[in-house]
């Protein structure tokens, strides 16, 4: 099949404006997945659309938004303050940190090398056209659409990963969705590697290591919030993110940066 | 619940003006628009688990969850009767059936405006298979030509679409 006729028959246009048979539906995402430009195509239609739409907004009359929040949101919102031990995770952290710690330094444990999933996703960057077969990592534009959305899902679990000795002031955040398993990546801040290195990022489960997922060097390009859609976890209990060898590893070796309980 | 709180109205004030809009070129009644709001913000609560970045941007769904929302309530019975009651637009193409009374006019604004400079052909196909949501079959039947044809020429219009809102 040729892509830029298959980009330039309406197929783009009607998938973004909801007007595709499943069939259509199901060829699509698939073309979006193997072709960055199908890929870039549509994200430059939906933002066009999005433009659109935000341009031409009809304001709705002040009470609705308070009338709505009263249907959707429960009425008496319990507050929790951050600093309280329901919602402080301190103690399961330090847990956590040693464990993952004690496991990672002792080397010399068998894992189950199966984990280490070699299934090549295409990488897809939204500034660039560039393929890349060896990085796992979609990522994803609208990051704060995206934040407001896995906050607001109650399937979806957060693990606040601190940053370690290489660099404490590392921030990232995983958002793990029980239900469908997949995983989200938030990287607040995090040094930009060397050009032989690469993060990757591991969901830590009854101690064991499993890969979900590399980050691509090139997104450290700008300095905005990265977000990411990672591999799928079945079940995890911390979230670590350790820097390796460029492609990555089937364990662990590097040094971690980040750390957080789910 | 802070967080919740916070993000609702992050979307809220972010997106309810534009969804609004795209429901309006939709329904025309005002307040009957104001009730398929509340309704679309209900559903995206309800379907949140449904939404798959990967496959889109955010407001691109909630823009189908707002179409689709507007177009049951011009099919469903209550607002089909009440059109009954009201007269029809001079401009009305007699030979279309309008389920929402909102045919395309100069005076609109957007996405709607912009159909405007298409050709009469591809004009009423969009309006009927995205503004008024029928299908290819109800299209082909309701206009008499080809199913085939109405694929085409919905495709070719969408194409053309896409220069015209860059």
């Amino acid at each position: 099949m040729n892509v830029q006729d298959y980009i330039s028959s309406g197929i783009v246009e009607s998938y973004v404006l909801g007007l595709a048979s499943p069939e259509e539906q199901a060829e699509f995402e698939s073309m979006c997945s193997q072709y960055p430009e199908v890929l870039t195509a549509r994200t430059n239609f939906e933002i066009a659309m999005e433009h659109q739409a935000m341009q031409n907004p009809v304001p709705p009359p002040p009470a609705l938004k308070q009338h709505i929040k009263d249907l959707i949101l429960p009425a008496e919102a319990r507050v929790i303050p951050i600093n309280s031990p329901e919602s402080a995770t301190n103690v399961n952290w330090l847990k956590y940190a040693a464990a993952a710690c004690a496991v990672l330094l002792a080397g010399s444990l068998y894992w189950n090398i199966s984990q280490y999933n070699r299934n090549k996703k295409l990488q897809v960057s939204y500034d660039e056209v560039a393929r890349d077969y060896d990085s796992m990592a979609v990522r994803l534009t609208g990051v704060e659409d995206e934040i407001a959305m896995m906050t607001l899902n109650p399937n979806i679990k957060m693990a606040a990963m601190k940053g370690l000795a290489p660099a404490p002031a590392s921030l990232a955040t995983v958002y793990w969705d029980s239900t469908s398993k997949d995983v989200y990546l938030l990287v607040n801040n995090l040094p930009a590697p060397p050009s032989e290195k690469q993060y990757q990022l591991w969901a830590l489960l009854d101690g064991k290591p499993i890969d979900v997922g590399m980050i691509d060097n090139d997104f450290f390009v700008d300095q905005k919030k990265l977000l990411l859609r990672m591999k799928n976890v079945g079940g995890a209990q911390a979230f670590a993110i350790t820097l390796e060898d460029k492609g990555g590893s089937p364990t662990p070796k590097g040094p971690m940066y980040t750390l957080g309980n789910l | 619940m802070q967080r919740t709180d916070h993000s609702f109205s992050y979307l809220y004030d972010n997106y309810s003006g534009a969804l609004l809009g795209v429901i309006s070129a939709i329904v025309s009644d005002h307040e009957i628009a104001r009730d398929v709001l509340q309704e679309v913000f209900v559903n995206i609560w309800r379907k949140i688990g449904s939404y798959d970045p990967v496959k889109g941007r955010l407001f691109t769904w909630m823009m189908n969850v707002a179409r689709n929302a507007a177009i049951d309530k011009i099919r469903s019975k209550g607002y089909q009767d009440s059109l009954k009651n009201q007269s029809i637009p001079d401009n009305a193409d007699s030979a279309v059936i309008s389920r929402s009374a909102t045919l395309p006019q100069v005076t609109d604004t957007g996405l709607k405006k912009v159909l405007t400079k298409l050709k009469e052909e591809h004009r009423v196909l969009i309006d009927m298979s995205y503004y008024q949501g029928y299908t290819h079959d109800e299209i082909a039947k309701i206009l008499d030509i080809p199913l085939g044809t109405v694929k085409t020429r919905i495709r070719s219009a969408l194409t053309q679409l896409r220069t015209m809102i860059k």
